[in-house]
């Protein structure tokens, strides 16, 4: 693939940029992509002052699996989280 | 100076109410706008400019908040920091800058180790050496008048230690510098066994405390922990009442509430805590406040006592990783600390590889997930920043080829965001293939379940930087 056939997707709008390039042809939805890597790309510094008890991982484990009967929990679409 | 009034740590969720004038001071963590680089010659802290532009033009006065070279430790931070904070200083003219009184590092035969969490020094007049000739060491490497914030405490305190206020008191003393009065701090120590607040105010020169921080916290497993999570108890208002009339050179009363918790509370509750810290900052009696630089040198500490709180931190650092030994053997707060800086760790992992460890949680469920970060956790050292502690793990899964060919996809979710790390942290450049449509998968995993099977359109993605 040639580099200048890519669409670059500049999903950091600010610097130090990361860039996400894909060719013309792709079938998926680009501005979806660019705000997905955005979401990751933004949470990647410094966690910030850190002296009680920080939650990200509890509040993704139960909502992943239900804490109650440890299934995964099953999404219907529509119903969101 | 005349005293600046009352505002809040930065988050970008809080931005509607720097906006609105609601908060009349932004107090900044610098550390939260720098990543680590290893772009250039050697590693690097590098300052996200863009987003520092975006916040140096509000128009609150600011302060600086620092988070990541605390000044109770035996070992400074082993990477250049100095000149990027001082760029930082320079665009945003604070009246002072406060660091915490604690460790996150030290010096062990291998070379300096991380704690992965801001932890408590020793309380001994060794420590207060070592902690004032920091004070200084930073004040001058920065130019500006520095406070040392009085720090939380899930430990017992030991006969021979130094009683927090009075600690706190002798840092300020041998170091001549400024105290940020966390009140949230002194409150859970006392709940957790360790001085009373009123105890500890009364051994604080309180003509020292130019600033105070204000939170709300919450319980976990018997203790009271400084959470930053919501409202400040009507308890921490009423000391803070008592003792603001007596601070003559009190400038600014901070709310700190972490992003993660705002909905707790919401906008509106901010606004209602910042109602309550005005009318505190009613009760000063004096408008024009003292903040300056140290008039004297402080006392150097000597090689005995840099062995002797290097010792202590190592000892702390070993029960914390379940080292047998005898030093803090019987302290329960070994237990409490081990899981804060367990579930720091786990939360640095989901916000740098969200889509994994969704991936690894619908497919293998809870206990086995925690399982495997557990094994993660403790075969690697931890490390402050979220890319570098996200790119330790996905390069520990990458050694698990089996586990990874187990779960549907998650050899495509694990690459993507590796790549996403290697380029922010290296400039690397990667090439992606995937199988199938990335924002289908990415979507399905974003409502937490893992598809077994989208349809096949291959395509390929370039990151770099």
């Amino acid at each position: 693939m040639n580099r200048f056939d890519e669409v670059a997707l500049n999903p950091q709008p600010l610097p130090p940029r990361v860039r996400v390039m894909v060719s013309h042809d792709v079938a998926f939805d680009l501005k979806k992509m660019q705000k997905v890597t955005a979401s990751v790309l933004d949470r990647l510094g410094c966690a910030g002052c850190h002296s009680g008890h920080i939650l990200d991982f509890l509040v993704i484990r139960d909502f992943v699996v239900n804490p109650k009967t440890l299934d995964v929990n099953e999404v219907m679409p529509g119903t969101g989280f | 100076m005349r005293g600046l009034g009352v505002g809040l740590v930065y988050w970008s969720a809080l931005q509607p109410l720097f906006g609105s004038g609601d908060a009349e001071v932004l107090e900044l963590e610098p550390q939260t706008l720098w990543t680590k680089s290893w772009t250039s010659s050697r590693p690097c802290y590098r300052l996200n400019e863009a987003l520092f532009d975006s916040i140096a033009v509000l128009p609150q006065p600011k302060l600086i908040h620092g988070v990541g070279q605390p000044l109770g430790g035996s070992v400074d931070d082993p990477l250049e920091y100095a000149p990027l904070l001082r760029q930082m200083l320079d665009r945003l003219n604070p009246a002072w800058v406060s660091e915490h009184l604690s460790f996150n590092r030290t010096r062990r035969q291998s070379g300096v180790s991380e704690c992965g969490f801001l932890l408590p020094p020793a309380q001994t007049p060794a420590a207060v050496r070592v902690a004032a000739e920091n004070i200084a060491r930073y004040g001058r490497a920065l130019g500006r008048p520095v406070a040392f914030e009085t720090g939380v405490n899930y430990f017992r305190s030991a006969p021979a230690d130094l009683r927090d206020g009075k600690f706190f008191a002798e840092v300020a003393e041998t170091a001549d510098c400024g105290i940020l009065l966390d009140l949230h701090n002194l409150w859970c120590n006392e709940r957790n066994g360790r001085q009373s607040v009123q105890s500890a105010l009364l051994q604080l020169p309180l003509d020292r405390v130019w600033e105070i921080h204000f939170a709300g916290g919450r319980s976990l497993d018997g203790y009271w922990l400084d959470a930053h999570s919501g409202e400040i108890p009507p308890a921490i208002l009423d000391v803070a009442a008592e003792i603001i009339p007596r601070l003559k050179n009190v400038g600014a009363l901070i709310f700190e509430i972490l992003p993660e918790h705002l909905e707790t509370i919401g906008l509106d509750g901010v606004q209602r805590q910042l109602e309550a810290l005005r009318q505190l900052w009613s009760l000063r009696t004096n408008t024009e406040i003292l903040v300056r630089c140290p008039a004297a040198r402080s006392m150097k500490p000597s090689a005995a006592d840099i062995a002797q709180v290097r010792a202590w931190e190592i000892a702390l650092m070993n029960a914390l990783e379940g080292a047998p030994g005898e030093s803090f053997k019987s302290d329960p707060g070994i237990g409490i600390m081990r899981r804060l800086i367990s579930d720091f760790r786990s939360a640095s992992l989901t916000r740098g590889m969200r889509f994994t460890i969704t991936a690894l949680l619908a497919a293998l469920g809870a206990e086995q997930t925690e399982l495997l970060l557990s094994t993660y956790l403790r075969s690697t050292a931890p490390d402050s920043f979220v890319a570098v502690e996200s790119l330790h793990f996905a390069r520990f899964l990458s050694r698990r080829p089996e586990l990874i060919a187990s779960i549907p996809y998650l050899a495509e979710v694990l690459r993507f965001e590796k790549a996403l790390l290697s380029a922010t942290l290296y400039g690397s450049t990667t090439e992606l293939h995937w199988s199938t449509d990335p924002t289908l998968l990415l979507a399905e995993l974003e409502v937490g379940r893992l598809p077994r099977h989208l349809p096949n359109t291959p395509s390929r993605m370039t990151i770099a930087q």
